[in-house]
């Protein structure tokens, strides 16, 4: 459904000296630098499904997604979303896409909520029944009734995000591009997004390309998973496969016994894993991958201590993209 | 107020200068606009004397005219400082309440701001329009008394057009549309100031109106004064103390009228 | 997917800027004191301008060759396209200003419509243009009177035509210079500059040097807005009268072509 071939955007940047005499200085010339946003990305996303687009800031993702939706039109390379250049034919894959860029609006600045959805309505020329189905919907899980006849401008980040949100889905896209869809809105809100945006994907098949500085929008919604680093994808698979790549595992236990002692006893048995105590008297356990296997670290906890409950939680992603991040750039 | 309280209003100064000559096809523009501007007055009176042998009545002869109407713009590209433009805009978008926070008087904070844009659009601007037209047609050279009580007026004439650009910027509290109260401004305070035409060449009833405005002392003042159209030390000294009174009148209704609006910040919250 | 005609396409269009004008009357009136003071704020501006044309002939019965109300009719026809072209374009100055500036114009992208006529639509029926096309209309229709002009049935025919390829000539200027905003960001001071010298088509071009009433035929070609037409109407002259049409097409053609070139390069700066 979509596909980056060698996508390539380069930025000339006029660069300007600092202070009064920086400024008096472009008065008469100006140096532009070259930057290169996004280095050659190549990925495909099969139709129906829901990704994630995860990379550091400035890793060049929103730029890759500004390609991907036809707002910008890349140096070099090719995508293709529901088999069209985006770039190309604006206007015929518009009618395939929703977007919602977080901290941007793509409401009617100055009309009331209603009056913008009447407007999308027109001119994506939405049959009858598909407009009602959507808007009962939205009303359902945003509540939009609930924005009145504010103009958009005066509304508050929160309330606009919910529009935004369902004016991107409400022509039954076969895309939609989502980057920092949650922004500005409370905890339920944040739920109910992701709850709507599931449901699309699972009743029409929506695929989702979602960018998200919120992991947890990212765990509640995304099947598949692609980071990016100085604008090269550095990995992609699904979400377990990424945090499988950690390179150090945690056990959380609790025992019959004095925690600090075990403390001493654990580094001293697991050569290479350290063992802390946390704010609610557990020990933790982390050990590196490659020295030892779970089954090992569990046996040497259940030889050595009276263990009365036992987790091992999932790699914490911001810690394995750090990781992914940092191995990049020493290499 | 001493100096170390004034010196807390330098880094307004020059913080507007420096975002100033970031965009420096403004100068080209307002440069532009200015030669347009005086073209259009120029080539319509040149019309007119070219169909009457005779002076213009209040004594304006062509090189006079054309003096005239070519400083008149000066002066509105000087007073045209943006300071209108950006107090509506902090009014719209609520960031008014911001600058109440600042240990500072915020329409002095904005005078300052203004002020590096008319002296910076004063040299830039305005020295190579009058060198461009002063080439082209025949001007009259002002006097070096007349050149003195100039240089006075037109710093009051700054207060004047300070003062009526604050009042259009904190109407931003009373309509959204700015837009429209800077048209209104543009074409009604312009023609009042005397910007388009002088008032001795206005017809009685409308320079009669024109006089008892404050708006006169922004151009027909100033260059009464520099091109000699008045009568005695007592003409001259009248027109100073009229401009005065009206700079220190709009001064008070400024400072009143930003009263009005931060009790209206601290009710509404902007 | 087939490309649907033209004729379906301009249907499309047109129900559109029906429906989006609709909208726009609507708000009109729940913002009856912004609709006053842009109209009302454009009335004084011709009132002024009326003033001065007043004061000049109070000096002189005919400058170049036009009498008092011979101007007045040439000033209230120069605001008939420049009133309309108002109250439909007007969201191009919001672009120049600050819409590519800072990424807003993205919006205008992934719509299914013309990206040009999504941005227009914002401000469809922009209620400051009504204040000038009805002094326009008014001032007009006064000096018509006033010089007893008789207009032939092919004038009267040409009339609306007339009006609207000057407010063509006037939209493709517009977005000629807006459209630079794609290349340097903000565009605000050359749009505002070549605006500024359409003031100069509100007067008989016979008054100018030769050189600028050259620059206002050719270059920019304000004189199709106002002067050729006018003259025309008043005198019969139908010397440039034919270029109208080569001109608007034209100056329609080359603003189109530097849109396009234009949101090809655009760069969505920001977040």
């Amino acid at each position: 459904m979509i596909v980056a071939e060698n996508l390539v955007k380069e930025f000339k940047v006029a660069e300007r000296g600092p202070g009064l005499m920086g400024s008096l200085s472009t008065l008469f010339s100006r140096e532009h630098r070259l930057v290169r946003a996004v280095a050659g990305v190549s990925f495909e996303i099969p139709a129906g499904t829901k990704a994630a687009y995860i990379g550091a800031n400035g890793a060049g993702k929103s730029t890759t997604v500004k390609m991907l939706t036809g707002i910008m039109t890349p140096t070099s390379g090719r995508a293709l979303v529901a088999g069209l250049e985006p770039y190309r034919e604006r206007r015929r894959n518009a009618a395939n896409i929703g977007v919602v860029f977080g901290q941007r609006s793509q409401l009617w600045w100055d009309l009331p909520v209603p009056d913008s959805f009447r407007i999308l309505r027109r001119i994506h020329e939405i049959p009858d029944a598909v407009y009602r189905r959507n808007m009962a919907l939205f009303q359902e899980l945003l509540d939009l009734d609930a924005l009145g006849n504010t103009p958009v401008r005066q509304l508050s980040l929160g309330q606009r995000m919910r529009a935004e949100v369902a004016a991107s889905l409400v022509h039954d896209p076969k895309v939609v591009f989502l980057d920092e869809p949650t922004v500005g809105l409370d905890l339920v809100l944040k739920e109910a997004v992701r709850r709507l945006v599931n449901h699309v994907n699972a009743e029409l098949g929506t695929t989702v390309l979602l960018t998200s500085h919120d992991m947890g929008d990212i765990t509640a919604i995304c099947d598949r998973v692609l980071v990016v680093n100085h604008g090269e994808v550095v990995h992609r698979g699904t979400m377990h496969e990424l945090l499988r790549t950690a390179d150090t595992r945690a056990v959380v236990f609790e025992h019959l016994g004095a925690a600090d002692e075990a403390i001493g006893l654990i580094e001293k048995g697991l050569d290479g894993a350290s063992a802390t105590l946390t704010e609610d008297g557990r020990v933790k356990v982390e050990y590196p991958v490659a020295r030892w296997t779970a089954r090992q670290v569990m046996g040497f906890l259940l030889d050595h201590f009276d263990v009365t409950d036992c987790v091992a939680p999932e790699p914490d992603v911001e810690m394995v993209l750090r990781r992914i991040y940092a191995g990049r750039a020493a290499a | 107020m001493n100096a170390a309280a004034l010196r807390r209003y330098t880094p307004f100064a020059a913080s507007s200068l420096q975002s100033l000559l970031q965009y420096r096809s403004t100068f080209l523009i307002n440069a532009l606009t200015a030669t347009t501007a005086v073209g259009v007055q120029v080539f319509l009176w040149r019309a007119v004397y070219g169909g009457r042998p005779g002076g213009l009545p209040g004594g304006y002869d062509l090189p006079r005219l054309t003096t005239y109407v070519l400083l008149a713009q000066v002066l509105g590209l000087m007073q045209a400082s943006r300071v209108d433009e950006e107090v509506s805009g902090e009014v719209q978008r609520g960031d008014i309440a911001v600058s109440l926070l600042r240990p500072v008087s915020y329409p002095l904070s904005r005078f300052a701001t203004g002020l590096p844009v008319s002296l910076t659009n004063a040299t830039l601007v305005a020295v190579p329009v009058v060198a461009l037209y002063a080439l082209l047609l025949p001007l009259t050279t002002p006097t070096w008394g007349g050149i003195l009580l100039f240089a006075f007026s037109a710093a009051l004439s700054l207060v004047i057009g300070f003062g009526v650009n604050l009042l259009v910027g904190l109407a931003g509290f009373v309509t959204t549309n700015i837009w429209g109260v800077r048209v209104v401004k543009d074409s009604v305070v312009a023609f009042f100031a005397g910007q388009v035409v002088p008032l001795a060449l206005m017809p009685g009833p409308l320079a009669a109106v024109a006089r008892v405005l404050p708006f006169q002392g922004m151009v027909d003042g100033p260059l009464r004064l520099l091109l000699g159209r008045y009568d005695g030390a007592a003409g001259a000294a009248g027109i100073l103390a009229v401009q005065l009174g009206w700079a220190l009148a709009l001064c008070a209704l400024a400072a009143l009228a930003w009263r009005g609006a931060v009790r209206r910040v601290e009710v509404l919250g902007g | 997917m087939t490309a649907p005609g033209p004729f379906s396409t301009a249907a499309r269009y047109a129900r559109l800027t029906w429906h989006l004008s609709a909208v726009s009357v609507h708000r009109l009136t729940e913002y009856r004191m912004d609709f006053l003071l842009g109209a009302g704020g454009l009335v004084l501006r011709v009132v002024c301008q009326v003033a001065v044309v007043g004061m000049v002939f109070r000096q002189t019965p005919r400058i170049a060759g036009w009498d008092y109300h011979e101007v007045l009719f040439l000033l209230g026809f120069s605001l008939l396209p420049r009133g309309l072209d108002r109250m439909f374009t007007d969201q191009l100055w919001v672009m120049a200003r600050k819409l590519v500036q800072n990424g807003d114009f993205f919006r205008y992208l992934i719509r299914p419509v013309h990206p040009l006529f999504s941005l227009l639509s914002e401000r469809f029926l922009y209620p400051d243009g009504f204040g000038e096309l009805l002094t326009g209309a008014a001032l007009t229709w006064y000096a018509a009177d006033r010089l007893d002009l008789r207009l032939s049935a092919a004038q009267w025919l040409l009339l609306p035509l007339l009006v609207l390829c000057g407010t063509l000539v006037l939209a493709s200027i517009k977005t000629l210079f807006a459209s630079l905003a794609f290349w340097t960001t903000n565009s605000f001071p050359a749009l505002y500059a070549a605006n500024q010298l359409g003031d100069f088509s509100g007067y008989p071009l016979d008054l100018y040097h030769p050189s600028l009433r050259w620059l206002l035929t050719w270059l920019l070609p304000y004189a199709f807005t106002a002067y050729v037409p006018a003259t025309y109407l008043l005198f019969g002259r139908t010397g440039t009268l034919p270029w109208l049409f080569v001109v608007t097409a034209g100056a329609v053609t080359l603003a189109l072509v530097v849109w396009h070139r234009g949101v090809d390069r655009y760069e969505m700066t920001g977040s």
